[in-house]
């Protein structure tokens, strides 16, 4: 009997449906050999277990509540246009329109706010993140972002590790932050995927899965794993021994995706059936065990999983890069990359993004030389530069880094506009994590992930005050309720004596 | 003990260049820089138009329309903010290089028992930190032990000086515990062996203190220190030398209260993620706290109360508050490392959470010197050391820019490492000397 149940699937949008509703594994109904149409073998052997990785059993149903139209604000589009006065309207959960004055009369229900010298910007994107696989507090039973147990985990989903209930993401919401990619740590050299999530509560990770979002992959280059894997007395111990690592497991998959692609292809080829039942019977086109980390590195090669790699120094970027087109796969981003300004020049050639902080530095001997200026010297050289966090304080505070950014670059004679600086935190971050065309900017059609803030949200002094996602109210400064998680059930909102005063 | 007396006792060979290099000071062109908003001390608003003048290693005077010596070099400060040095007491700085090797690492004592230890021993005034720190308008800093039950002697340091003697203001200038969750982990796995640990070395100290001679000659019960750690103690059991305790659940800082109390000792308490919890109990013991405001995370069961406005709460319930990026104790060090320089921002973001912005400033500069008793510092008026940074704007504020850094009256380079590779890269392809 033969077992299709792996490569389930088809072309059709019906079939898909149907055969994702199949358990991994279990026999699909029995089909004769002879009435099997060669399309029930998928072109792409990969799609079904890809296309069931990205169902919910918890996903509520999106609700957009009341349309809200935000005036008089200073609107910070992240386009390049920024209008002041100007408006956002917000309608089922996308931006309906935005732009100077006042706006629309606004129809009736809609949600008007005054928000007189306050600033509207898109929903903040980190793209690297470890809330939830490195909740807070810092627990044992919660420890569960680095699987130290093998240099090459490629097969691990960092969602997989994600509590919903780590209580620094409604901090990080109230820091203006709407998106975030949770990537794995980078105690291994391929750590797995990541997830990108939209920050609403939810019961289970998958729910909070940012609709349509692609794959992303964590690498790592360095000291890291090298460090990791010392302690354990097994390679890699070197840089070199991280690259062969890395070049080894590429052209395992490599052959991997071979095989499927072989095995594909003959079953999809449409023969006599007496003959094919031959063929099978003699078990000359046993199909391929499935491996999940080789599957994951052809999904890489082939492009649908996006590529960030955590490296510091520009000797390690430009070997990463040279592994990269030895394997025919794109690097979507470096992340942390201390020293993207000394190669900023290839970075932006390739389009390669830079995903870094403002101005961390020192810590380990790949972080030697940071400088605040890497920001503004890879954008004007052309290149995506992008903040990230890599920590559930820093990301309460990624318009600050930003702000910092801004002067570092200003300072170092860089002309930079608001709006560059603004885009290292929504517009480029969008594009790192493949949801530009949903998210990033204030333009119409995309989600209604908005922030008010206080006051110019480079300021050390800005607040944001309201948090939209998908044009509903996920944060509110002046009505701000029960704590998101669980945990924090009484013990967070406990009044202060001195708050009478 | 003051300064000159401290760097005897340590350092008695260097005394000698020190008064001359200070001699040298005397001499100096006195330094006027006018028209500025100055920050000045005590619970006033910052003086507009106003003058500070440098002469020699000390601040000469500060006001509004004040005469101009006229041999003075006049710095023109229209539109700019002078303060005192900003002051950061919680630090590695000058004893960690690079974090993760650990041969640079003179901060992470891996004992929990070493009251006698000195952070000034593995004080390197030639760390490129220094200036990078120097940069973001810190003039002085309290390098401490990150660790230990008793883990060491704090020193006071000016960052300026190409040696030692040159940086040095105190050699041992407090005592530092931890009684956090580390610290329990650290003395026996438990708040109870903790204690007891804690409690059995001071009182050990109490009783070495009066009964020197006879161990020295063997006559006296096992103690549970060395000797070094029991002379260390001395001053904090006699109320002289601060005990700076790191504690952050509120009902470890409530035992650090009662110990204090018992003991009669000089208490600072760092950390106090939950100190909001025991503002009151703090104030009524007139016992200064130092905390970062940016912590505000539930990260440990020992914080699981901490709130944004942890500071302003004890600031409003009277708390003297000093605010400091502190090196020590929590999870996310790589916002610690090498980053005292940001300072402003940590006060920035009290003030963005509810602190008075003056009082922000204060947290940085005055309280953090009253808490430690550093006299002449973190206060601009006559007499006071010579630490002074001219700000581009407000201090606090992304974007301003530190413009002038004076230490002891000199004015010191603001070049860095960082500046240096922004100069070599400032335009690819790079040139070794960044000419073109």
């Amino acid at each position: 009997m033969r077992r299709l149940s792996v490569v389930a699937g088809a072309t059709t949008v019906a079939s898909l449906a149907f055969a994702a509703c199949l358990p991994f594994g279990a026999a699909p109904p029995p089909l004769r050999a002879e009435a099997r149409p060669a399309s029930s073998v998928p072109a792409d052997p990969f799609a079904d277990s890809e296309a069931r990785a990205r169902t919910s059993l918890d996903s509520a149903p999106p609700g957009h509540g009341p349309a809200v139209l935000v005036q008089h604000a200073t609107v910070m589009t992240a386009t390049g246009k920024r209008y002041a006065p100007g408006f956002v309207l917000m309608e089922g959960g996308t931006i309906a329109a935005v732009g100077e004055g006042d706006g629309p009369a606004p129809k009736e229900g809609t949600v008007v706010v005054d928000a007189r010298g306050r600033f509207v910007t898109p929903g903040i994107i980190d793209p690297h993140s470890h809330m939830g696989v490195y909740p807070v507090p810092d627990t044992s039973g919660h420890d569960d972002g680095n699987e130290l147990t093998d240099p090459i985990t490629a097969g691990l989903r960092a969602e997989h590790s994600f509590w919903p209930q780590d209580p620094a993401i409604e901090r990080a919401v109230a820091g203006g932050v709407t998106t975030i990619g949770v990537l794995p740590g980078s105690g291994n050299l391929i750590g797995g995927r990541g997830i990108v999530m939209h920050l609403v509560p939810q019961r289970g990770a998958r729910a909070m899965r940012f609709p349509g979002a692609p794959e992303i992959i964590k690498m790592a280059c360095g000291e890291n794993p090298k460090r990791v894997y010392r302690e354990q007395k097994r390679a890699p111990t070197t840089r070199m021994g991280n690259l062969r690592a890395v070049r080894e497991a590429f052209l395992h998959a490599q052959k991997y995706a071979r095989d499927w692609e072989d095995w594909t292809r003959k079953q999809r080829q449409p023969a006599p059936p007496a003959e094919a039942d031959k063929k099978h019977d003699k078990g000359d086109d046993k199909q391929p065990d499935r491996d999940l980390a080789l599957e994951t590195l052809a999904l890489v090669m082939r492009g649908d999983i996006l590529v960030e790699w955590h490296c510091y120094q520009a000797d390690d970027m430009l070997a990463a890069l040279q592994i990269a087109d030895e394997f025919g796969f794109k690097v979507r981003a470096f992340h942390h990359a201390l020293e993207a300004y000394k190669i900023r020049d290839v970075l932006a050639a390739r389009g390669v993004g830079v995903v870094t902080w403002d101005d961390w530095w020192g810590y380990k001997m790949e972080a030697y030389d940071g400088i605040p200026e890497n920001l503004a010297l890879v954008t004007e050289a052309g290149g995506r530069a992008i903040v990230h966090s890599d920590s559930p304080i820093a990301i309460q505070l990624l318009n600050q880094s930003a702000g910092k950014a801004l002067g570092a670059g200003r300072a170092a004679g860089v002309k930079l506009e608001d709006d560059d600086a603004l885009k290292w935190l929504t517009a480029n971050p969008a594009w790192a994590l493949g949801i530009d065309d949903q998210v990033g900017t204030l333009e119409p059609g995309k989600r209604a992930d908005v922030v008010v803030w206080s006051e110019n949200p480079f300021s050390v002094y800005a607040r944001a005050e309201l948090v939209y996602i998908d044009g509903q109210t996920v944060f509110d400064r002046a009505h701000v309720g029960a704590p998101w998680s669980d945990f924090e059930l009484g013990v967070r909102g406990m009044p202060a004596k001195q708050e009478a005063k | 003990m003051n300064r000159v007396q401290a760097i005897a006792f340590f350092f008695a060979a260097s005394v000698v260049t020190l008064l001359s290099s200070a001699a040298d000071a005397e001499d100096a062109q006195p330094i006027a820089i006018t028209h500025a908003r100055v920050y000045v001390p005590g619970d006033h608003p910052p003086l507009e138009d106003a003058t500070v003048v440098l002469s020699g290693s000390k601040v000469l005077a500060v006001g509004v329309g004040l005469a101009i010596p006229p041999n003075a070099r006049t710095i023109d400060a229209r539109g700019k903010v002078v303060t005192a040095g900003f002051i950061d007491v919680g630090t590695d700085v000058g004893v960690v290089e690079i974090d993760l090797e650990a041969s640079t690492n003179d901060a992470a004592v891996r004992s929990p028992m070493t009251p006698g230890l000195r952070m000034i021993d593995g004080y390197n005034p030639r760390s490129a930190v220094i200036p990078i720190t120097r940069a973001g308008g810190i003039t002085s800093v309290v390098v401490a032990p990150v660790r230990g039950l008793l883990g060491g002697q704090s020193a006071f340091v000016d960052l300026a000086g190409d040696t030692v003697a040159e940086a040095l203001v105190r050699p041992s200038l407090a005592q530092n515990a931890h009684v956090d969750e580390e610290g329990v982990q650290a003395a026996g796995g438990t708040r109870g062996s903790l204690w007891l640990m804690l409690r059995e070395a001071l009182e050990d100290a109490r009783f070495f203190a009066t009964h020197k001679a006879q161990y020295d000659a063997n006559g006296v019960r096992p103690l549970s220190l060395h000797r070094a750690g029991l002379e260390a103690l001395g001053p904090v059991v006699r109320g002289e030398q601060p005990l700076v305790v790191w504690a952050e659940r509120a009902s470890d800082i409530e035992a650090a209260l009662r110990l204090a109390d018992e003991l009669k000792l000089k208490l600072v308490i760092e950390g106090a993620g939950e100190g909001w919890m025991m503002a009151e109990e703090i104030a009524r013991h007139k016992v200064p706290v130092v905390i970062d405001p940016i912590e505000d995370l539930p990260s440990r069961f020992d914080r699981l109360h901490a709130r944004s406005d942890n500071a302003a709460l004890l600031a409003r319930a009277g708390v003297r508050v000093v605010i400091s990026t502190l090196s020590g104790g929590l999870a996310d060090s790589n916002l610690v490392s090498h980053q005292t320089r940001l300072l402003w921002q940590r006060a920035g973001n009290a003030v963005r959470l509810g602190m008075d912005h003056e009082e922000a400033i204060r947290a940085v500069t005055e309280a953090p010197a009253d808490a430690f008793g550093l006299k002449g510092y973190g206060r601009l008026e006559k007499g006071a050391v010579g630490n002074v940074v001219v700000w581009s704007g407000d201090p606090l504020q992304a974007g301003t820019r530190v413009e002038h850094v004076f230490i002891r009256g000199k004015e010191e380079s603001l070049e860095t490492r960082q500046s240096l590779l922004l100069q070599r890269y400032r335009t690819l392809p790079f040139t070794h000397d960044g000419s073109r």
